[in-house]
């Protein structure tokens, strides 16, 4: 994969920061992105207590323990990173940024570490790592596709997203997501996008109405029907955002007549404790199995988002019960089955225009949803072409692992962390870009707005919204 | 200079070997035990198996991996790797001492075929140690080791084939057998304490990555407790 490298001046505006020189001063944090006061005090020896502490309760240790014998620094991984491609920068080697963490592992929580460091006085851990680990694992979109080119076996991305979230026990991490997080668990409106339930049934009102005058059938957003066969959790931004996405899950329900509901109790899927803190991901997936269970749905089932999508499917079962726990689905998965048993027909005349997919990473990188979206692509889509590399290989939007979030960092996203996905749309020359995340889709279009490419993001079913047949009144 | 020839090729070769196998075996079961506890420990145990042993299976034979990333330099690495394993377990002087010392004895490849791919290890060997040394990215993540490994490991190389292919006086021919035999064993040392010990830790390297990713349930609580934490806001 060939990458053109940042010049020098789209190098300075990624790399500029909005932040107060003040607030770097006092949080002693030279990042770029915001992040709430705290106490900066002695910050090594309370980053080595909540290392050890989640080494105590969690299932870590035994990965480090096999990666720092593993380690042989190969740099395979370097031609995979498409942050590394568009830099040029060896501090953006994926090897090098897991070692940032495997050397204090090593240093700290090993005999030898400990053993060598007294011997050579070194003092370990300093102000100035943890500071480049909260740069360097902020860097990384946790897109994985190091981890297949790597000999030793080492999962960067899980190297990455502990280092996150020993960084937040000690109150570094993006604002962004936290206060995302906090809303969500704490607040009043108890999702990321705060949207109270008032505005929710209006939002669901007016698109039934809108479908309505669209299509002339009678397609329906339930809500709290309890027994039913899905519970149903998009990412809550989908409400605010990807209207057409949400007419089109709908249409499809509609058209299969399987039962399905929103929960007005909880309702979003989003869950970016995924990228920052194992406490915090617990807690949010806690909150939608007990959504799920109120309804006393069969099935979990998650909408055209990623992260939402792996997390629940990936820790529904670690949190909710184990073989116990209710199956999670997502929505592509669903319409695919739907498209195979004939439930649904799809106009193959309405999307003429050319037409490319966006593998999310966190549904496509493990080998989940990979086949389903193009069968049902090119199923109605008439002239369907792929990006090169795709399916498990593909490249990342450039705002994965969260950073899609963090606002401050467009210029980085869109002109570094996205280099290599825009160089594959403009190499496709297509109309719409499929991409079925609400992350992946926000920074695809900041991206084709900032690298001028003439190209419309939209959801998988966006355009089955468009294509979906009806014949009957009632929506079958 | 024979009594230490013979000390090194008998007593210090049992015990380097046996520190080898014995370091190496700690680390294997320390691996398997850390991911049996895991497992334990994880409450979703569906594992996928199947991905794991393919996955696996694909870097033991990694032909297919070649042209992903760095093709000239993972070429040169498997060849290396298939010389330096081949030619000291199958070549007929090792496999007669052993013969000769534990009564068993195995295919062996002929002297012709032993020295090509000796030869042929030491070139890879050291293109390999060049492409550590003039690759930027790979030259700023390496460490001590990484350089000396290709380096050390082709000593016993270089060493055994002057002893067996070029005429010198008895005197060279005894300096260049003790090199080659300690040079051996220091590796034989070094191997569980290394990364070499991917040698037999690789087979597990999948399968850990994806049991990494089970967690155990509800450690929200207890790290909070530990932490001090306990109903602090988010």
């Amino acid at each position: 994969m060939k990458v053109t490298k940042i010049t020098k001046e789209e190098k300075e505006r990624a790399f500029t920061s909005i932040k107060k020189p003040e607030v770097v001063e006092r949080q002693r944090l030279p990042v770029r992105y915001h992040v709430e006061d705290h106490d900066t005090n002695d910050r090594p020896r309370r980053f080595l207590e909540a290392f050890a502490a989640i080494l105590k309760h969690s299932n870590y240790r035994f990965a480090l323990e096999h990666y720092i014998r593993m380690s042989a620094k190969c740099s395979r991984c370097a031609t995979q990173c498409q942050v590394l491609l568009a830099t040029d920068d060896p501090h953006d080697v994926p090897c090098y940024r897991s070692e940032l963490l495997l050397s204090v592992y090593r240093r700290h929580f090993t005999i030898a570490g400990l053993v060598r460091g007294r011997l050579t006085g070194d003092a370990g851990l300093t102000d100035e790592k943890i500071s480049e680990m909260a740069e360097s694992f902020y860097n990384c979109t946790a897109c994985r596709r190091c981890v297949s080119q790597c000999p030793a076996g080492i999962d960067h991305g899980l190297i990455a997203h502990l280092g996150r979230y020993i960084l937040s026990e000690i109150g570094i991490a993006p604002r962004a997501l936290v206060v995302s997080v906090r809303e969500q668990l704490e607040g009043k409106t108890g999702n990321t996008s705060a949207i109270p339930v008032p505005a929710l049934i209006d939002t669901l009102d007016f698109l039934e109405e809108d479908m309505k005058q669209e299509k002339g059938v009678d397609i329906k957003f339930p809500r709290d029907v309890e027994g039913c066969d899905y519970a149903f959790f998009p990412a809550v931004s989908d409400f605010l955002m990807e209207a057409e996405s949400l007419m089109g899950i709908a249409a499809v329900f509609a058209a299969t007549g399987d039962s399905w509901t929103i929960g007005t109790g909880y309702y979003d899927g989003i869950n970016y404790g995924l990228f920052y803190s194992d406490r915090m991901l617990e807690r949010i997936i806690k909150k939608l199995d007990a959504e799920a269970r109120r309804l006393r749905a069969k099935n979990i089932l998650i909408g055209e988002c990623g992260h939402a999508s792996r997390s629940a499917k990936y820790f529904v079962p670690t949190y909710c019960g184990g073989q116990d726990a209710l199956p999670v689905f997502n929505i592509i998965e669903y319409t695919y089955r739907a498209l195979k048993d004939k439930r649904i027909r799809l106009n193959p005349d309405v999307i003429t225009d050319r037409v490319a997919y966006h593998d999310p990473c966190n549904i496509a990188r493990q080998s989940w949803i990979v086949e389903q979206p193009r069968e049902i692509l090119k199923a109605f889509c008439k002239n369907y072409v792929e990006m090169t590399p795709n399916r498990e290989n593909n490249i990342c939007c450039g705002g994965g692992g969260g950073t899609v979030s963090i606002d401050e960092i467009r210029p980085y996203r869109t002109t570094i962390g996205g280099r290599a996905k825009a160089e594959q749309i403009r190499a496709a020359g297509c109309r719409y870009l499929v991409a079925p995340c609400a992350n992946c889709k926000k920074q695809l279009r900041e991206l084709v707005e900032d690298q001028k490419i003439e190209c419309e993001v939209v959801g998988l079913h966006d355009l089955i919204y468009k294509a979906i047949i009806f014949d009957r009144q009632d929506g079958r | 200079m024979e009594s230490l020839l013979s000390f090194a090729g008998g007593p210090l070769f049992r015990l380097t070997f046996a520190v080898m196998v014995l370091g190496l075996l700690r680390i294997f079961i320390l691996d398997l035990w850390g991911m049996f506890e895991a497992y334990g420990k994880a409450k979703d145990k569906k594992i996928p198996w199947k991905q794991a042993l393919v996955r696996t299976l694909a870097w033991l034979l990694p032909v297919k991996k070649i042209p992903a990333a760095r093709p000239f330099y993972s070429i040169i690495s498997i060849l290396f790797h298939l010389g330096i394993i081949i030619v000291p377990v199958f070549l007929y002087a090792h496999v007669r001492l052993w013969q000769k010392s534990i009564g068993i004895g195995w295919f062996t490849l002929s002297q012709k075929t032993a020295d090509t791919l000796t030869l042929l290890a030491i070139a890879f060997g050291l293109a390999l140690f060049a492409g550590r040394l003039f690759s930027r990215n790979a030259s700023f993540i390496s460490r001590k080791q990484d350089y000396l490994w290709p380096l050390l490991l082709l000593v016993p190389f270089i060493t055994g084939y002057v002893c067996s292919n070029i005429p010198v006086s008895p005197k060279t021919y005894q300096i260049f057998m003790l090199a080659h035999i300690l040079s051996g064993e220091l590796i034989f040392v070094l191997i569980p304490f290394s990364k070499i010990a991917h040698i037999l830790l690789l087979p597990l390297s999948q399968l850990v990555s994806l049991l990494a990713w089970r967690f155990p349930p509800d450690t929200d609580e207890a790290i909070c407790t530990t932490l001090g934490k306990k109903g602090a806001p988010v």
